[in-house]
């Protein structure tokens, strides 16, 4: 079960801590840049909405300065989702996870309106929950087996507790809960095509990963 | 790799003009000719194209490439005989290209479409039961591996029933006019696809012809086995008209139920894919 993700294509060594690519990481490692790029070239789209009371409607605009905050805060998540997707650590792992949830907060809570930022401090509060499962199960292993490294941990010789597994996909579920967040009518009413779909693209690509980590371990 | 992909292309958009076929005539209508998709592609790519003043340009315009580069990278996987994992990645990706063309617009109709495709993530989980209903029995999510292993212990169709009737509901959620089509319900116009004409309308069908290519072969070759190619395109056209039916027989779901039966579905695959685990 070592190739789940097909056959390694290359590897990058920076001292002990090993980034590996095979067909599935790069995949996803392609995707967040792809829409890492689209971040920085694109400009939010202007939301038609309806005027209540008549039959008018109007574009809704992004002020300049929400405008900067949100995209540096995509572009941060889009950096760290690539991380996320190629690196070969668990702890390195948990730890471009919980960056992409604060980007995910960040993103949200850019918003200036009281609805978007109550969605946005609800979601921090299980985004930062979510931290305390997830590097609880970088420690189980490590403790476990003395290494965190997945392609040691991928030999299988040492068994990792299905608890450590568990509370992994718990933290990774914590910090991914962005989309239903972002899905919220208060969240949907906010422009920003670029944003919004960075936190759902972030969250789905840390649930592909974990899965191909959790399979592999 | 070209003539398969323009193959891929042509048979996928005539499978979904089957499928418009079928449901017509099962609803007693004359319906479409079986080509229609294919006559819509071509009419879309001469249309002119245009791109709402209120769009984000470069996601509208991207994303339709996105669209057809990871669909296009599963069909190289599968031909390849790559990683089941990674179709099943491209599968998921391709939510978040529905929510990047309704989005993208301004619209409010493809907005909802964009919004409805996110809520409908449980749609998902029942690909992954599968997929790990599969590496239990054939230790491997290699399609060349699972192919070999069909060819010594029969098709997995056989073995692990539960989890190609989890793929077919996969395939049905994909399918249009169906129960979970909900992100292109008629209330929404075209739902993800409103603002979408001329040339990214073509491309999307594209992608739609790929998508229902790619889905289908994944589903013959990873619970069937290797057959040969004119084998292959007869099961293809029998498994789409039995969704045929499904989706002219059920209608379509309000987004709340829709959500709810795929989540129960997923709940149920999990159990399922539990059990097996203990049980090996």
């Amino acid at each position: 079960m070592n190739e789940i993700g097909g056959a390694p294509l290359f590897f990058l060594e920076f001292g002990d801590i090993v980034i590996y690519f095979t067909p599935f990481t790069l995949t996803l490692f392609i995707l967040a840049l792809v829409f890492t790029v689209f971040v920085l070239v694109s400009r939010p789209e202007r939301q038609i909405d309806i005027a209540f009371g008549g039959d008018a409607y109007y574009a809704k605009e992004i002020s300049l300065s929400e405008l900067r905050f949100r995209r540096f805060m995509s572009i941060a998540c889009g950096l760290a989702c690539m991380g996320a997707m190629v690196t070969g650590d668990v702890f390195d792992f948990t730890l471009f996870v919980s960056l992409v949830g604060i980007c995910n907060v960040g993103i949200v809570a850019a918003v200036k309106s009281r609805h978007v930022q109550n969605a946005a401090y609800q979601y921090g509060l299980v985004a930062l929950a979510g931290t305390v499962p997830m590097f609880s199960a970088a420690a189980m292993i490590a403790a476990t087996t003395g290494t965190l490294s997945m392609l040691e941990l991928a030999k299988g010789m040492i068994l990792i507790p299905v608890a450590a597994k568990a509370l992994l996909v718990l933290g990774v579920m914590g910090e991914g809960m962005a989309p239903f967040y972002a899905a919220k009518a208060e969240m949907f009413r906010a422009p920003g095509a670029p944003y919004v779909i960075m936190c759902s693209l972030s969250s789905l690509l840390i649930f592909l990963r974990v899965a191909e980590v959790i399979l592999l371990l | 790799m070209i003539a398969e992909l323009l193959f891929a292309v042509f048979f996928g958009l005539l499978l979904l003009g089957i499928h418009r076929k079928v449901i017509a005539r099962i609803q007693r209508r004359p319906g479409p000719p079986v080509w229609q998709e294919i006559l819509h592609m071509l009419k879309f790519s001469f249309k002119t194209t245009w791109v709402p003043a209120t769009a984000s340009t470069a996601l509208f315009c991207g994303v339709v490439l996105v669209a057809i580069g990871i669909w296009t990278a599963a069909l190289v996987v599968v031909l390849s005989g790559g990683s089941l994992l990674v179709i099943f990645a491209i599968y998921m990706l391709h939510k978040i290209v529905e929510h990047g063309f309704g989005l993208s617009s301004g619209s409010p109709y493809g907005k909802f479409g964009g919004v409805r495709s996110v809520i409908s993530a449980a749609s998902e989980i029942p690909l992954f039961v599968s997929v790990a209903a599969i590496a239990i029995f054939t230790q491997s999510l290699m399609i060349t591996d699972i192919i070999a292993y069909q060819e010594i212990n029969g098709p997995l169709l056989i073995t692990v029933p539960l989890a190609a009737l989890a793929m077919y509901v996969v395939l049905l959620s994909k399918m249009p006019f169906g129960p979970f089509s909900i992100v292109e319900s008629k209330e929404l116009v075209s739902g993800y696809k409103t603002e979408h004409f001329g040339v990214w309308r073509a491309g999307l069908e594209v992608c739609n012809g790929l998508k229902t290519y790619v889905l289908l072969l994944t589903f013959i070759l990873v619970f069937i086995g290797n057959l040969p190619f004119w084998l292959v395109i007869l099961a293809m056209v029998i498994i789409l008209i039995t969704l045929s039916f499904v989706c002219a027989l059920s209608p379509m779901l309000s987004p709340y139920d829709s959500v709810t039966v795929q989540t129960l579905i997923a709940g149920l695959m999990v159990a399922y894919v539990a059990l097996l685990g203990v049980m090996s």
